[in-house]
């Protein structure tokens, strides 16, 4: 048997203490879709970003078409023939179709001069091979999503790629333009080149794909041919992993409702129909797949996005939330995703990152209290136990977990009665995870409603005490705490469990 | 000392380390004021031939100094808080003519007396900053284009309203004493411009809307999603420059006893030079009022010394020369200021290069 096109083996990658690859084989042969399936977090980004140069492994091996390859670069990649197509296609607004086609094709004749009949003609050419009814002529900015992604496509053809990595591909498109892009992976695989699809969307791979490779906590799991597994057995691939974490119980038992969601939703971030009521001491799990609409639902709630329908009830009151002000001044804290970026004032010093939104209470004449400040500042690191050089040590000079405790100090010492927690433990390592953990069920045991976001599977089921789950900008199901993970997860992929 | 280094209090974290305190940014623009006061009172100081001493040595040159930096002062004093929200206004200056000749038609068409005249123009001023405030937060216009726009709009606005040739003059005595008379001891508008200077400085620094600021301009998203009222925040340090604006057109009337329609032109951007040279980062989120005082203070030290050196005096190039070097203390002064990070840079991406080399297992 010839040598595959791509062969992993014992690939690891760390990030600081999180092992986001601890040992993946992967082959990719000549003329195969290989699809590639997992969870969130369970190494698949982190895998692509090896193959095409972004990121170095920190061990294992690369293996082209027979020949290792070592100190591998986006600019190596893309000339050894990988060719990468993200969900986010990263095409050039102004530029015209021709125009960004030439820009990737063209990188080495930077001074020569521009044959413009030649660019055009070979855009016509690579857009008419994957059959994409686009003029050369049109700038991308006009083009929707999906059209982009078919430039994109178009370009890795005209790079001659032998590998082509497609993440999530038709996570944007329409059913007639999933049919145009099969028949393209079809096109691709008859040409001898390499398919390496990732996809949450099951069916999509048993119509697709040759071989599946599973990743479960940056190690797979398994590679089968399509037709020798199932789908049940796949999800139990994904999933099926014994809780080892011990997460802190529920001791008391939730009180009455303080928040309620009726047909809520924002046509915008496309948000839907959401209900559900989260009571006081009570954690409530937003489970599922990115992109499914937990993080717009919590910009919702947050002011950030005002709702365009349904009615927010918070502790009998009826909320019309139209900016984060009004959000915090009836109570709701949001600890946000992005924490670098909108979580921690990464430059500002640990006390000002606390007192942030609680200027007006602590100072009500407008006057700094720096006294006050850095006493409240002490009482919350000392509190969380955030491990720190002292409150005036900037907000940067922390580790993601310690980041993550600032930001909660943050809403905590507004006293809110709702707490929005969106992926609290993302890139935190694992003691400052259950540390973590165990605040979040002690606010619970204090009387706060706590919404808690995580793509963590066996997170959302050990700390929530329900689980709403979200699919496609709505909530599906609402299923209680420590449910079967093959439940949650087949609610999360939107197929009947 | 130049009298514009009488700075109010530096921030308190600092004066708990009085190492960092020693090479902060301020500290160094310190020491280059002195540098540069001691070399004008050796060079440009000289005795004429009845023994009087003249030049740069003079308390009436110091007092000069000081009565001419106001007007640009107080402009660079209202950028600051501008500056330090990542934010910029480059119409404070032709907002300056608008209002000048605005006080002079209020006053001299519209027979009201000063007082009320000065009250009318400080509204216009704010007003004006006002309408910068809209465009920029309402309409999410950038800083930079809007300000651009209401710079011509402004000088356009004043030089219409005097067609061009209009200039009123024959201010009263007691109005003039404002701008040509000393009261206590310093020209009188030195002691509106202090009172100025610890305002912003107090509000930049010692008040929650100082933090607005600044978290603005680090993180604008990192401020929505903390619940501070960005919009609002952001209005007021329009609306607070287009005010002092106003302040610095009435000083100016009353130092020249003229208001005419070109009055501050060009001014916007030696403010913006005195604030950057002053240690505010023009990408926002740092900057203080101290600093920028320091600036102002480099700058106009710069400009009237140069005046006095006899080779100067000799070439009658006391503009030119003083502009080139402005110019070469602000990039001096920059590159000083970013050097140590870049340095600092420098030696942890060799380091990170090495370890990055796969380590390739067999």
């Amino acid at each position: 048997m010839s040598s595959p096109l791509l062969a992993l083996r014992q690939l690891v990658k760390n990030y600081g203490g999180v092992r986001a690859l601890r040992g993946v084989d992967f082959d990719l042969r000549a003329g195969e879709v290989h699809a590639l399936l997992g969870e969130n977090g369970a190494g698949k980004s982190t895998l692509i970003k090896i193959v095409t140069g972004a990121h170095a492994p920190d061990g294992g091996t690369i293996t082209l078409a027979g020949q290792p390859v070592a100190n591998l670069t986006p600019a190596t990649a893309r000339a050894l023939g990988i060719a990468c197509i993200y969900q986010q296609p990263a095409l050039f607004p102004d530029l015209t179709v021709a125009e960004n086609l030439a820009f990737r094709l063209d990188a080495s004749a930077a001074h020569a001069r521009v044959d413009w009949t030649a660019r055009r003609a070979r855009a016509t050419s690579l857009l008419a091979r994957i059959g994409a009814a686009i003029s050369p002529e049109t700038e991308v900015r006009a083009l929707s999503m999906p059209e982009q992604q078919l430039v994109e496509i178009a370009c890795a053809l005209g790079s001659g790629a032998r590998i082509v990595i497609m993440d999530e591909p038709t996570a944007s498109l329409t059913q007639m333009e999933q049919h145009l892009l099969y028949a393209v992976v079809h096109d691709l695989r008859k040409n001898g080149v390499g398919v390496i699809y990732i996809s949450h969307r099951l069916e999509e791979i048993f119509a697709l794909a040759d071989r599946v490779t599973v990743l479960r906590d940056g190690q797979s799991v398994g590679t089968h041919a399509v037709g020798d597994i199932d789908e049940a057995a796949l999800i139990r691939l994904m999933v099926g992993r014994e809780v080892a974490q011990i997460y802190p119980p529920a001791e008391s038992i939730p009180g009455a409702p303080v928040l309620s969601l009726c047909g809520v939703g924002c046509t915008a971030s496309g948000v839907h129909d959401v209900s559900f009521n989260v009571r006081a001491g009570e954690i409530f799990g937003l489970g599922g797949l990115v992109g499914a609409g937990r993080t717009e639902l919590a910009r919702i709630l947050f002011g950030l996005t005002p709702a365009d329908s349904g009615q927010i009830t918070l502790k009998g009151e009826t909320l019309h939330l139209r900016s984060p002000q009004e959000a915090v001044a009836h109570g709701i804290a949001y600890v946000p995703e992005d924490r670098r970026r909108h979580g921690v004032v990464l430059e500002l010093p640990i006390a000002q990152n606390i007192t942030m939104a609680v200027h007006q209470r602590l100072f009500p004449t407008t006057w700094l209290r720096f006294g006050a400040e850095r006493a409240l500042a002490l009482d919350y690191i000392r509190d969380l136990a955030v491990k720190c050089a002292g409150p005036d040590a900037p907000g940067g000079s922390l580790s993601g977990g310690n980041q993550q405790k600032v930001a909660l100090a943050r809403w905590l010492a507004t006293s809110p009665k709702l707490l929005i927690l969106d992926e609290p433990t993302q890139g935190v390592d694992i003691g400052a995870k259950s540390e973590i953990h165990k605040i979040i069920r002690r606010l619970a045991q204090e009387g706060l409603a706590v919404i808690f976001i995580s793509s963590d599977l066996p997170e959302v089921i050990g700390m929530s005490d329900r689980i709403g789950v979200m699919a496609h900008g709505t909530l599906s199901t609402i299923l209680p705490g420590g449910s079967d993970p093959h439940t949650v997860m087949a609610a999360a992929l939107g197929t009947a469990a | 000392m130049s009298p514009a280094a009488q700075a109010p209090a530096i921030s308190n974290k600092a004066r708990r380390d009085w190492r960092a305190l020693l090479t902060r940014h301020e500290m160094l623009l310190l020491y280059v004021l002195i540098a540069e006061w001691l070399f004008f009172y050796f060079a440009g100081t000289s005795t004429n031939r009845r023994g009087v001493i003249v030049g740069f040595g003079t308390w009436d040159r110091q007092f000069d100094i000081l009565r001419h930096s106001c007007e640009i002062g107080l402009l660079a004093l209202a950028l600051t808080p501008v500056i330090i929200t990542a934010g910029i206004d480059l119409s404070v200056g032709s907002l300056l003519g608008l209002c000048a000749i605005l006080f002079g038609k209020l006053w001299h068409d519209g027979g009201l007396p000063i007082p009320v005249a000065m009250g009318l123009t400080l509204g216009i001023g704010a007003l004006a900053g006002a309408l910068n405030a809209i465009l920029i937060t309402a309409l999410r216009l950038p800083p930079l284009i809007v300000t651009l726009g209401t710079y011509s709009l402004f000088r356009g606005l004043a030089e219409a309203i005097t067609r061009g040739s209009i200039t009123y003059t024959d201010f009263p005595e007691n109005f003039l004493f404002i701008g040509q008379e000393r009261w206590l001891g310093l020209p009188t508008q030195a002691w509106i411009f202090i009172s100025v200077a610890l305002a912003v400085g107090l509000l930049l620094h010692r008040t929650t809307f100082g933090r607005a600021f600044r978290t603005i301009g680090l993180a604008p998203e990192g401020a929505r999603y903390a619940g501070l009222p960005v919009e609002r925040r952001l209005a007021l340090v329009y609306v607070l420059a287009g005010l002092i604006a106003a302040i610095a057109a009435i000083i100016y009337t009353a130092r020249l006893g003229q208001a005419k329609a070109d009055a501050g032109t060009g001014y916007e951007l030696f403010a913006i030079t005195a604030v950057v040279l002053g240690g505010t980062s023009i990408f926002g989120g740092t900057g203080t009022i101290p600093g920028t005082l320091l600036g102002v203070a480099a700058i106009a030290v710069l400009k009237n010394g140069l005046a006095c050196l006899p080779v100067v005096m000799r070439l009658n190039a006391a503009e030119e020369m003083s502009g080139l070097l402005t110019g070469a203390l602000l990039l001096v002064a920059l590159t000083a200021s970013v050097l140590p990070k870049i340095l600092s840079n420098l030696r942890p991406r060799r380091h990170t290069t090495t370890q990055s080399t796969p380590p390739l297992s067999p």
